[in-house]
């Protein structure tokens, strides 16, 4: 089986490459309108729901710069892990009733949608469009470059493919994610993320028990190589130090119930009571899934330090190189068809997102009304964005990364600091007004794109996403308790008390 | 929606951004971020623990118990004003403490090994960054339980469900009208 490591691998991903354009054609046929292509029609049930949650929250991130991060600088990044029980805690607490009412009740079919349901405001919601676009198309072009490098890197270990460039596997590539998400949208999306997270918890424990095997002693004796190597790696607060390691805390944590691309799946289960079964399970999911995250990671670094194998070139070969070197191939291949899900199903769920707030909400935002025939727009919107999304990828490859970079920048923490006061408090507060929403989401902006911008770095470690957070929060509770309340629908008044 | 939850939790927001501001004019040391590995590219070590922790080490410590009591504070505002009785405080509460109490045992074990320099080991991993990996996940699971299991006293229970039949079937009617 060894010797046919390669084929396996490429088999696996070929599958489920054959998957995607199945599922594709598949979901088509149970898309008829745009609440569909958006939202699913709001009929999933919690199986769907929790796989679909916990595996859009570990992208391509999970496991390829996870594991490279624990690599480079030991368990400073557990910490954006082990904060998911709180993170999903706050996230269910404060969200996900609130958002599936309001979805309900107005039929909202994005999130500006809620947010202008709340607030009662246009402006809101054109903020919240463009914070979301200018996120999704950092977002997507990393994932579809990381795409296309993890392709290449698997094809050029084949003698036909030995050549291929990295603009034919983006071409490869974005052409199979546009199929998908054009015909599927949202429905082709989670149907992926079940196949996705179903993976991922399976790969996980196995992963698990092959990294235990590569050191007799097990994990104790891979931590104890790196502790006499360098003790604060394996020490709580690890290489980064204490305030890296709170500050992912932070952002990570709160932050999970700002990602748009999460919070917005929470619209889409069919009863409210599911919510109940959906947060434990998806919770168990991510528990799962992250195990190959550390356990890669150390095992890599242990594994180094000891001289068991060569230094990586980058931090973010751990995975490739763990599974090429320690995985049976057939596990080797599983995981990187769960890779190639990650991105897949990622990039979906942004894209879906993204063309949502360019033919429903920022149109709605100008003219108070959307377009007409919104499924055959949000087709066509998705093409296009995709489009622009590679060409980015290709631009920042061959040219300039600067403009990546800074998109990159509208990550996670953008996300956190911009979306987690104005839905997540905004919410369950009526006393929340649209200058503290717009002082929230503008102050998050500005923040983290001057510290991008000026490149600048913090002293302690301490990070641009921890500060644009904290202060959007204060601003947007502060700047609501002297500004004047919204008059907000009675419908949402009453759905706010209940 | 309770007016003394909010401000506490706008307090709490204050005191986090000033202990940020304390720390961001503190000395900085040198491996304050991590430093290079001597030997292999890539690799970042930490360095001197006690010495990245000499001038920041209690301002981190509150800063983390805040940050703790905020999470909690915001899982009470998820929940109606109504359902927040003295038994739901109370739940909430424990949780606090249970993850103040891992906390402690995180930060202290660590100040006892960079002064001991003895390790012990719990499933794999040193005993502070055990607490740090198994305990933090677990701190939240009665959060997760009051949410589980309570959902119907505390989250959304018969009555709520009925008003909202209410109101979906009120704004139908009004919208077909």
């Amino acid at each position: 089986m060894e010797a046919y490591r390669q084929e396996i691998i490429l088999g696996a991903v070929f599958l489920y490459m054959a998957f995607c354009i199945i599922t594709g054609i598949w979901a088509m046929r149970r898309t008829k309108n745009s609440s569909d292509f958006f939202m699913a029609g709001r009929s999933l049930g919690p199986i769907v729901v929790s796989l679909a949650l916990f595996s859009s929250t570990l992208s391509g991130f999970g496991f390829v710069g996870g594991p490279g991060l624990v690599y480079s600088i030991g368990v400073s990044s557990f910490w954006m892990v082990v904060i998911s029980s709180s993170g999903y805690a706050i996230g269910f607490f404060l969200v996900a009733k609130r958002i599936r009412m309001i979805a309900e009740l107005r039929d909202c079919i994005s999130l500006p949608d809620i947010v202008a349901a709340r607030y009662n405001s246009e402006v809101v919601r054109f903020l919240m469009a463009i914070t979301i676009v200018l996120g999704v198309m950092g977002y997507l072009a990393t994932q579809i470059l990381a795409m296309a490098v993890v392709m290449q890197a698997i094809l050029s270990g084949t003698e036909m493919f030995a050549e291929i460039s990295i603009l034919s596997c983006v071409v490869i590539s974005s052409a199979v994610l546009i199929f998908y998400c054009v015909t599927g949208g949202i429905i082709a999306s989670v149907y992926t993320d079940v196949v996705q997270g179903t993976i991922m918890v399976v790969a996980g424990g196995l992963i698990l028990i092959t990294a235990t095997a590569v050191f007799d002693g097990g994990m104790q004796e891979a931590t104890s190589i790196i502790l006499a190597d360098d003790s604060e790696a394996i020490m709580p607060f690890g290489a980064a130090g204490i305030m890296a390691s709170l500050g992912w805390f932070f952002v990570f944590g709160l932050g999970l119930a700002g990602q748009p691309h999460l919070i917005t799946k929470m619209m889409m289960n069919k009863e409210m009571a599911d919510n109940r079964t959906i947060f434990p399970m998806s919770l168990f999911g991510y528990v799962m899934a992250a195990l190959l995250w550390i356990s890669i990671g150390i095992i890599m670094r242990a594994a180094v330090i000891d001289g068991v194998i060569d230094p990586l070139q980058a931090p973010d070969d751990a995975a490739s190189v763990f599974l090429s070197i320690f995985a049976n191939p057939l596990l080797a291949g599983v995981v990187f068809a769960g890779l190639f899900a990650a991105i897949m199903s990622t990039s979906d769920a942004f894209l879906n997102i993204g063309t949502a707030a360019i033919i429903h909400d920022i149109p709605k935002a100008i003219n108070g009304k959307s377009i007409d025939n919104e499924l055959f727009w949000a087709r066509v919107v998705t093409v296009l964005l995709a489009a622009v999304a590679a060409s980015f990828a290709l631009y920042s490859y061959y040219l300039d990364a600067t403009l990546v970079a800074l998109l990159g920048a509208f990550g996670w923490a953008t996300f956190a600091a911009s979306i987690f006061p104005v839905v997540a408090i905004g919410l369950n507060w009526k006393g929340a007004t649209v200058p503290g929403a717009i002082s929230a989401i503008i102050s998050a902006l500005v923040i983290n794109f001057s510290v991008q911008l000026a490149g600048i770095s913090l002293p302690h470690g301490i990070s641009g996403g921890l500060v644009a957070f904290i202060t959007s929060l204060t601003l947007f509770l502060g700047v609501s308790a002297v500004t004047k309340k919204p008059s907000i629908g009675a419908d949402i008044e009453q759905a706010l008390d209940i | 929606m309770s007016n003394k939850l909010i401000t506490f939790i706008f307090i709490l927001c204050l005191l986090l951004g000033l202990l940020l501001v304390a720390i961001v004019l503190t000395d900085e040391v040198a491996n304050a971020g991590g430093i290079a590995h001597s030997e292999i590219a890539g690799m970042t070590a930490g360095g001197d623990g006690e010495l990245r922790l000499e001038h920041i080490g209690t301002y981190s410590f509150l800063f983390q118990s805040l940050l703790l009591l905020l999470i909690v504070c915001l899982c009470a505002l998820g929940v109606s004003p109504r359902y927040r009785s003295t038994a739901f405080y109370g739940y909430m509460a424990l949780c606090y403490g249970l993850m103040l109490f891992i906390w402690w045992q995180m930060y202290f074990g660590h100040q006892r090994f960079m002064q001991t320099d003895e390790v012990t080991y719990f499933m794999g991993f040193p005993t502070p960054t055990a607490w740090q990996m198994y305990g933090t996940w677990l701190g939240a699971i009665p959060l997760m339980l009051i949410y589980t299991l309570g959902f119907r006293k505390f989250i959304y229970t018969q009555a709520d469900d009925q008003a909202f039949q209410a109101l979906l079937s009120k704004r139908k009617s009004t919208t077909h009208r």
